[in-house]
């Protein structure tokens, strides 16, 4: 719903009516019928316009003494003056059955190129599940809300295990103790902003909307009451601005300050001159991530070689994991560690960054698409005050009981009750 | 537009803020009420049984403005709310008005339940008023809320109070209805709803409508949008509640959001239209999630919708925007209309 509706149905076209001589296809019976007439039934020599083939040869044989050999604009086949059309009569059945078998052909045809074009399901499945059935050929879709809800308690979960495991501990200098304690801080403030994604079905049916962008931090602050919200989300303007995110995170002491940080700083790209002094670590930080060192991958060295890539080595120890983008981004680069495994370790780190944005927050990259087109006003924009209780405050509405019954001549009989039954 | 469509003679000479059809189901009596704090009470026949622009019948005066109306056990009685605090029953035939309740602020809704006998009336107070529909109409039970609320609507078992902050009660009628013929008169009633849930839209809930099968409920919000919700508390009959974008227009690439005023559902086909500020009325499936049809714009906001009691006929009630609070009413911006559907106009197409 909302929605416009793509097209007709299988049923609707089978059911359209058309023309035997040139197999086009029309709304109704009727402009079937003066198309015939038009196109395939008019006298050549005077216009007129006859409601049969037949009609016409004996119009042409009587009129104008000529012979009809064959109906004027048909197709090669269907020349014939030998069959009898008015509209849809008289068609032979198995040239019927030849056309439908045609159209639902096509149908089919169009119907899977729409489906890999856009991925949606096909048309009449419900449009509020969006994770519908396995289609074919479907364009890569985003994990669920509650996949990555569940991917995300389960990264912090490991790491809050190896946190606790004192693995952070001998490695990491002073900066760690701060490191532990804010990406906790972090965690703990996390799961209450996602109490704002709406329940899942909404976010199928209006896609797109603002309110889609379930796990994004940007509703971590946001207020009911304001439409300031908009503004916020289009700070991910674009997927590749995730790939930055990283490496622009905040310093330890700052992450419960992130949300409101300007968008500007999003954007910054990994090798501008801002993005170095925050750059975050070497090892230190990479021992909180525990998932490296089961893989077997070569981590520290990917890592290492990706900040060469980058191009700075200083930086103190920071958290990592203090951004949500953070901890994709881990398991992101991680996940690439995996697959360069056997490849050369350098190619792995300029790697990581790139499946960032499709991977980890395609709903974003959705909503965005829409917002950055459009801006919203809301009309009326008062989320605390009803309309009603507007006007109701205008003077010309006022009514001030007390008064209002001693000055109207409502009887005594109505106003006295109403003072014990109000009180 | 189309002959289809009649507009109502004398209409109100201020914003209406309710229009309701007599549910009997051959009935094409109208009651509504406006700020210029009258009930009007109109007639859509004429001598000769015609439907045609309707006249007039009665006008009931009140002393302020008079938010909702609804009718009674049976069409001559109806019930009004309004910003005099009051709640008042009013017997058509002999003009007498009752007040039944005051509230202790402006009372935004009354609905009447013909299953149970009772009529509900909700105030700004943040209570409910109960009231017993009997010989005589005893003195309310009082229903506290945890908000002001803004809409209600009930079906043949369940009453839904939408109210500020997003919150939504939805109260067993049965229940409510025992509960306050027990209770104390003038006594408050803590009343535990039969569910509470937080509204699907993020925005002010602006209207509430419950369908007629009693399967679940419709609301808007000021920011159009609509949302589709389920009773059943079940997982699977929540995951198929959704909202939908309606009642927005583009201009100048910025997207113009209107309140979505009002919402009514077909007693027949389980169909429901929506009216925005826009001016716009539209039918919408909500079962096969599809747009029926949309008709075109009115010269001012949609400020009530509701179907005949045999589906046949729609009203439309226009006001100008509640959004600014304009002082001057302009000529000819507070009109109903009274659109007569074809007999498959308000059904839904089936899902496909």
């Amino acid at each position: 719903m909302g929605k416009k509706r793509r097209g007709p149905s299988l049923e609707e076209l089978l059911g359209r009516p058309w023309c035997y001589y040139c197999e086009r296809d029309f709304d109704d019976l009727k402009i079937l019928i003066s198309h015939q007439k038009a196109k395939h039934f008019k006298c050549e020599r005077c216009g007129r316009r006859l409601n049969t083939a037949g009609g016409l040869s004996v119009h042409m044989s009587q009129v104008h003494k000529e012979q009809l050999s064959t109906v004027d604009n048909a197709l090669p086949n269907r020349s014939s003056l030998d069959v009898e059309i008015f509209g849809m009569e008289g068609v032979p059945e198995d040239i019927i059955q030849g056309h439908n078998q045609r159209v639902a052909t096509q149908f089919q045809q169009a119907e899977a190129e729409r489906q890999a074009v856009t991925g949606n399901p096909p048309a009449g499945q419900g449009g509020a599940t969006p994770s519908g059935g396995p289609q074919p050929a479907k364009r890569p879709k985003l994990e669920n809300v509650s996949d990555l809800k569940k991917r995300l308690a389960e990264h912090k979960a490991k790491k809050a295990e190896a946190l606790a495991g004192g693995s952070s501990g001998e490695v990491t200098p002073v900066g760690a103790g701060q490191t532990t304690t804010t990406s906790i801080g972090f965690n703990a403030s996390n799961p209450p902003a996602q109490q704002f994604s709406y329940p899942q079905p909404y976010t199928g049916a209006a896609a797109g909307s603002p309110f889609q962008s379930t796990a994004s931090p940007v509703y971590q602050n946001f207020l009911p009451g304001g439409p300031q919200q908009y503004p916020s989300s289009t700070q991910y303007t674009s997927p590749s601005t995730y790939s930055p995110q990283p490496f622009t995170a905040p310093t330890p002491g700052q992450p419960l300050g992130y949300p409101s940080q300007p968008p500007s700083q999003t954007n910054t790209p990994p090798q501008s001159a801002t993005g170095l002094p925050q750059r975050p670590p070497s090892l230190p930080s990479a021992s909180t991530l525990p998932q490296r060192p089961v893989m077997g991958a070569p981590p520290v060295n990917a890592f290492q070689m990706q900040q060469m890539h980058m191009g700075q080595g200083q930086g103190g120890p920071n958290g990592e994991g203090t951004t949500p983008f953070a901890t994709s981004v881990d398991d992101l680069i991680s996940g690439a560690a995996r697959a360069a495994d056997q490849a050369a370790a350098p190619a792995a780190a300029p790697a990581a960054p790139a499946p960032a944005p499709s991977k980890a927050e395609p709903t974003d990259e959705k909503t965005t698409k829409k917002d950055k087109a459009k801006q919203t006003r809301l009309v009326y924009a008062d989320n605390e005050t009803s309309p009603e209780e507007k006007m109701a405050r205008l003077s010309r509405y006022a009514f001030v009981p007390r008064e209002e019954t001693v000055l109207d001549e409502v009887p005594a009989a109505v106003t006295a009750p109403n003072d014990t039954l109000g009180s | 537009m189309a002959t289809n469509q009649f507009t109502l003679a004398s209409p109100p000479t201020d914003a209406i803020s309710a229009l309701k059809f007599s549910p009997e189901p051959e009935s094409t009596r109208v009651v509504v009420s406006s700020w210029d704090k009258n009930v009007y009470l109109y007639e859509l026949r004429d001598e000769n049984g015609n439907i045609g622009e309707g006249k007039l019948l009665q006008k009931f005066e009140h002393r302020a403005p008079v938010l909702d109306v609804c009718f009674g056990a049976n069409e001559d009685e109806i019930y009004t709310a309004g910003l005099d605090w009051d709640v008042r029953r009013i017997d058509l035939t002999s003009s007498t008005q009752t007040v039944i309740s005051s509230h202790d602020a402006g009372v935004r809704s009354v609905v009447y339940s013909k299953e149970h006998n009772i009529v509900v009336s909700a105030s700004w107070d943040s209570t409910l008023h109960v009231h017993i529909i009997g010989e005589n109409i005893s003195a309310p039970a009082i229903v506290p809320l945890p908000s002001k609320p803004f809409s209600m609507s009930l079906s043949p078992t369940k009453l839904v109070v939408a109210m500020a902050s997003r919150s939504l009660h939805i109260y067993d009628l049965k229940a409510l209805a025992m509960l306050a013929s027990q209770a104390e008169a003038g006594k408050k009633l803590e009343v535990e709803p039969w569910q509470r849930r937080e509204s699907s839209l993020k925005f002010m809930t602006r209207s509430v409508a419950c369908m007629p099968d009693d399967a679940g409920y419709a609301s808007s919000s000021i920011e159009g949008r609509v949302a589709v919700e389920w009773f059943d508390p079940s997982a699977e009959s929540q995951a198929r509640k959704y909202a939908f974008k309606c009642h927005r227009q583009t201009a100048d690439d910025v997207d113009v959001v209107y309140p979505v005023n009002a919402l009514a559902f077909h007693p027949v086909f389980g169909t429901f239209a929506s009216g925005g500020g826009d001016g716009v009325v539209a039918l919408w499936d909500g079962i096969a999630k599809r747009r029926i049809r949309q008709y075109q714009k009115y010269p001012s906001s949609v400020a009530a919708l509701c179907f005949s009691g045999n589906g046949k006929y729609l009203a439309i009630a226009i006001s100008p925007g509640f959004e600014d609070g304009k002082d001057e009413v302009a000529e000819g911006t507070v009109r109903i209309f009274v659109r007569e559907l074809g007999p498959t106009e308000a059904r839904g197409k089936g899902p496909k």
